[in-house]
């Protein structure tokens, strides 16, 4: 069955390679973009699987938190419907940046040239905040998932499920906030977060009955949920509709009035009926979603071209062959010992547990949560300090609001990390420790990668500048190039070199003798350490000039 | 906003708020009585507030967050834990809804947030609410809906 | 991985085809036949210091287009994609509305980036390339664009550029002006109140007559130069001397309502006060 699965997931996933491959070959001219649409479908098939990554957490997690557990397999086939729903997700905003080699720009830590990211602005907090999502995810993952051979781990669930509830809220809320902070009049309003908390779950609740349905399986708890959001979802649409007169008929048809059908016992108790209202709600989720990204002067949803349609054949593929690969290769672990897999049509009534408490000794439970918790609160502190007081380089205060957005996701990234690191770690056998290890080491160097900053290479198609014909036109030349961090006398500028920025040499004449005249031509083509490299704005002949004056200069400076 | 309609919006939610939560708990009544609350508010403060009064944007989901709250007085088991959560949903409306406006060159309403927060916070050590705790938590909100 | 983080890098100059400058004269014309619909203007005060912290209380640099006197000719647009080597748009891009020149007419005023004092773009630019200098201009770092298009995204008046399209390799790109680079493939640009000549400017004065206070004046962007009618001023707001603030103290300045809230350096002329 899963085989059969897999198949048409690597069909999709075929399909929409050419797509795929030519959007990162061409770029962004590659989709439908026009002169006020500069996003397009990688950003709506973004904010979709991110939106499907939801249900899988509010199912494992939230529900599980709040005391409603589900069976064990469908809470492992959420979990793991969210994860692959965050690896198709992760990669689309890659392929919607015009420079994709540039993305490390967004990560919010200094690097060694004082670059630092705009905190201000939400693709930053984005990034956190999935960057943590899917880490934390993977992790409660592992945790779930080897709980079952390695008991100690089921002490470990119910409080990493605590951290999960707000941490997955917040991501979504965040996504919305990309939003509703433009001064873009479609993408107006404060009530956003809880639209697009709304259309997540909503969305992401189809999909588990997708997913479930190929499990022979029905959990009507959630198919009475999603009935219930729908009609939340019908709110929404009115009020937009109210406030900015945005009305899509297909939209508010295929999401709000066809999953009505499930009233009808006839479409309720088949599957293909089941199957039928989710995909309509998944289809009409899809759309509204790509109809909110590309506002724009000509009808968005009138032009779909082909690489939009082949980017989103990429996606299905993708996430149906990874789902199901995965599903088959942990299908032992995945369900518990009381469920026979196969071909027997089981219906688990999960029928309102509000009568059967699932009693979980919540003293215990939350204690070893303590400490990682403290330890997280006290390295967003910092984190928030530090970064409020960092000398902006941008001329734009950076206030507290700007930051408050990382301060959850760091929080529980790093209480979710001291509470499971270690329990994780000991249950781990060699290969996976090796793995880890490697991991960490790559990891490492691509921080130093992070911290010495990018290239420095001067862009090409250069400026060209005038040749040396006078000792005033070398004074110029340093006064121009060289002035601001050497100063005009040759001793350094204190004004407008950064604090932490190593200070340029004093000019001494025993120093200039030492390093010789073409080392220092040298140094002035090709940069140093702390140094940008001049090749190209300044000749050789002007550096030799340069260099001579520096002599100069020092000699006066004794 | 003037205080009569700030006091309208506080009755219609506290109105809606005595519909949910009674035995038996059903998820399609209570989502129908949250869905159906909603449009009453979105209609009602779609024809009583000004179409370029910003806060009409969240009008209606800080009143389904108030209602919300109001209705978790009545719950018979976990009370202290939805009670925080939600005076937490009710923050998170106020507190992304205020950064929205920030950054269009509003101000963000702190002195509302903070006191919500405050509740939140304190209505986490709360072991047992008897019914006075019950009233004064709800005069508290109702404090906080009209005065900030 | 080289065609992954190598493909979209600017290829080798030489051996590209360059257009004549007629083909730029001919797109100009064209872009005035496809100009867009008027901004709807509200009057503003003349525009002070930066509210911000670091801001310069010497130099604020901005301009003042005078509506009654723009013809809508479009002189200024040529002389601007001269001045910035602002390369021609193929076929596909003119399909979709874009042309790539900084200055565009909007009922017969030319607009461009306005340097909002409190710009949008720059908010949400997600590395920091949009950034603003202390002497008042929304400056573009290409170097640090990522080509997210927030910024483009986030501007009212729509002032942004984005490169779909490598402009050398397609042969759409003239390097007319040596002194500014050509943006590659995937970064965003706009206008820049020509920074180059500010730059040069300042540099002569710093080198030639160290220790005067540098005011900019004298200097003028390569749209009020060209300008036939004198329509465009380029000055100093905090200058009092500056032939901008000499005029425009007589005028009604005008902004599109979209920015008036954002603090905006480039304003309308209208009437006298």
């Amino acid at each position: 069955m899963y085989r059969i699965l897999v198949y048409i997931g690597v069909a999709l996933l075929l399909l929409g390679a050419f797509a795929f491959g030519v959007s990162l070959w061409e770029g962004p001219t590659a989709w439908h973009t026009d002169v006020r649409t500069f996003w397009g479908i990688p950003i709506s098939l973004f904010v979709l699987w991110i939106g499907l990554a939801h249900a899988g957490t509010l199912i494992s997690a939230i529900f599980l938190a709040l005391g409603y557990p589900l069976g064990r397999r469908t809470s492992m086939v959420a979990e793991l419907s969210t994860l692959c729903s965050l690896a198709v997700a992760a990669l689309f905003p890659l392929v919607h940046l015009g420079i994709i080699e540039n993305f490390y720009m967004v990560v919010p830590f200094l690097d060694a040239r004082g670059n630092f990211s705009n905190l201000r602005s939400p693709l930053v907090w984005d990034f956190c905040c999935i960057s943590v999502y899917g880490l934390v995810s993977l992790l409660f993952f592992a945790t779930h998932l080897f709980s079952e051979k390695f008991p100690d781990l089921k002490k470990l669930i119910r409080p990493m499920a605590w951290l999960l509830f707000p941490l997955v809220l917040w991501v979504h809320t965040i996504v919305s906030l990309d939003f509703a902070v433009t001064f873009v009049p479609q993408w107006r309003g404060a009530f956003f977060p809880l639209y697009f908390i709304a259309g997540a779950i909503y969305s992401g609740l189809a999909l588990v009955i997708i997913l479930l349905t190929a499990e022979h399986c029905r959990v009507r708890v959630l198919e009475k949920l999603m009935l219930g959001l729908s009609w939340f979802m019908a709110f929404f649409w009115l009020w937009e509709f109210l406030l900015k007169g945005s009305f899509s008929f297909e939209v508010v048809f295929l999401g709000a009035v066809v999953p009505q059908l499930m009233w009808l016992r006839v479409i309720r108790e088949n599957a293909f009926g089941r199957l039928l209202v989710a995909f309509s709600v998944l289809v009409s989720l899809g759309l509204e979603r790509y109809i909110l990204v590309t506002p724009s002067e000509y009808n968005a949803a009138e032009y779909f071209s082909w690489t939009d349609l082949g980017l989103v054949s990429f996606s299905l593929g993708l996430f149906t062959t990874l789902f199901f690969v995965f599903r088959a290769k942990f299908s032992s672990l995945l369900e518990g010992e009381d469920v026979v897999m196969g071909e027997i049509v089981l219906q688990q009534d999960e029928s309102d547990k509000e009568s059967e408490k699932v009693t979980l000794p919540e003293k215990n439970d939350f204690s070893i949560l303590r400490l990682p918790l403290l330890i997280g609160v006290l390295v967003t502190l910092l984190y928030v300090v530090w970064a409020v007081s960092v000398e902006n380089t941008n001329l734009a205060p950076l206030s507290v609001v700007n930051v408050a957005p990382l301060c959850l996701p760091l929080l529980v990234l790093v209480a979710c990390f001291t509470l499971c690191a270690r329990p994780l770690w000991g249950i781990s056998g060699k290969r996976v420790k090796l793995v880890c290890a490697v991991l960490a080491g790559i990891l490492g160097c691509l921080a130093g990668a992070f911290w010495a900053g990018g290239s420095s290479d001067v862009s090409s198609g250069v400026v060209s500048v005038q040749e040396v014909d006078s000792p005033k036109t070398v004074e110029f030349i340093w006064s121009s190039r060289c002035a601001s961090c050497h100063g005009q006398d040759g001793k350094f500028n204190e004004k407008f070199v950064r604090e932490f920025y190593p200070l340029p040499q004093k000019l001494t004449p025993v120093r200039l003798d030492t390093l010789g005249e073409d080392s220092l031509v040298k140094v002035i083509l090709d940069g140093r350490v702390n140094m940008n490299p001049y090749r190209g704005r300044v000749s050789e002949d002007e550096a030799r000039g340069l260099v001579r004056y520096m002599r100069h200069l020092a000699g006066e400076g004794e | 906003m003037d205080a009569i309609l700030n006091a309208l919006c506080c009755l219609m939610a506290l109105g809606t708020s005595m519909f949910l939560w009674h035995r038996p708990v059903s998820i399609f009544k209570e989502t129908g009585i949250l869905a159906l609350s909603l449009v009453v508010f979105g209609l009602f403060s779609y024809l009583t507030v000004d179409l370029s009064e910003p806060s009409l944007e969240y009008m209606p989901f800080r009143m389904l967050a108030l209602c919300i709250c109001f209705s978790t007085t009545s719950l018979t088991s976990h009370k202290t834990r939805y009670l925080v959560l939600s005076q937490v949903l009710w923050l998170w409306v106020e507190f992304f809804g205020g950064l929205t406006f920030v950054y269009h060159g509003l101000d963000m309403p702190w002195t509302r947030i903070v006191a919500i927060g405050a509740g939140a916070f304190g209505g986490a050590f709360l072991s047992h609410i008897s019914r006075e705790m019950e009233f004064l938590l709800m005069v508290y909100w109702i404090a906080v809906w009209m005065f900030f | 991985m080289q065609v992954l983080w190598g493909c979209r890098r600017l290829p080798d100059l030489s051996g590209a085809k360059v257009p004549e400058i007629a083909e730029f004269e001919r797109e100009v014309r064209l872009a005035l036949s496809r100009a867009k619909g008027a901004f709807d203007l509200v009057q503003v005060p003349m525009p002070g210091a930066l509210d911000v912290h670091g801001a310069s209380s010497l130099n604020r640099f901005g301009m003042a287009i005078d509506l009654d006197a723009c013809d809508g000719c479009g002189k200024c647009i040529l002389a601007c994609m001269q001045e910035n080597n602002i390369p021609l748009s193929s076929k596909g891009e003119r399909d979709a509305g874009r042309f790539m020149h900084w200055i565009e007419m909007h009922g017969g005023a030319p607009a461009m980036c306005f340097h909002c004092g409190n710009a949008p773009c720059e908010k949400v630019c997600p590395t920091g390339a949009a950034s603003h200098t202390p002497d008042g201009l929304s400056t573009m770092m290409y170097k640090r664009c990522t080509g997210s298009r927030f910024c483009g995204a986030n501007c009212p008046v729509g002032a942004r550029k984005f490169n779909y399209v490598d402009s050398v390799k397609e042969g759409l790109a003239r390097k007319f002006n040596p002194e500014v680079p050509l943006r590659s493939k995937g970064v965003m640009e706009k206008c820049s109140l020509c920074l180059q000549r500010l730059q040069d400017h300042k540099h002569t004065q710093m080198a030639t007559r160290p220790g005067v206070e540098w005011r900019g004046s004298g200097l003028k962007t390569a749209c009020s130069e060209a300008c036939p009618k004198n329509a465009i001023i380029f000055g100093n707001w905090l200058d009092q001397d500056s032939p901008l603030v000499q005029e425009a103290k007589h005028r009604n300045l005008y902004v599109p309502r979209e920015i008036a809230n954002l603090d905006p350096s480039v304003v309308y002329m209208r009437g006298r006060r």
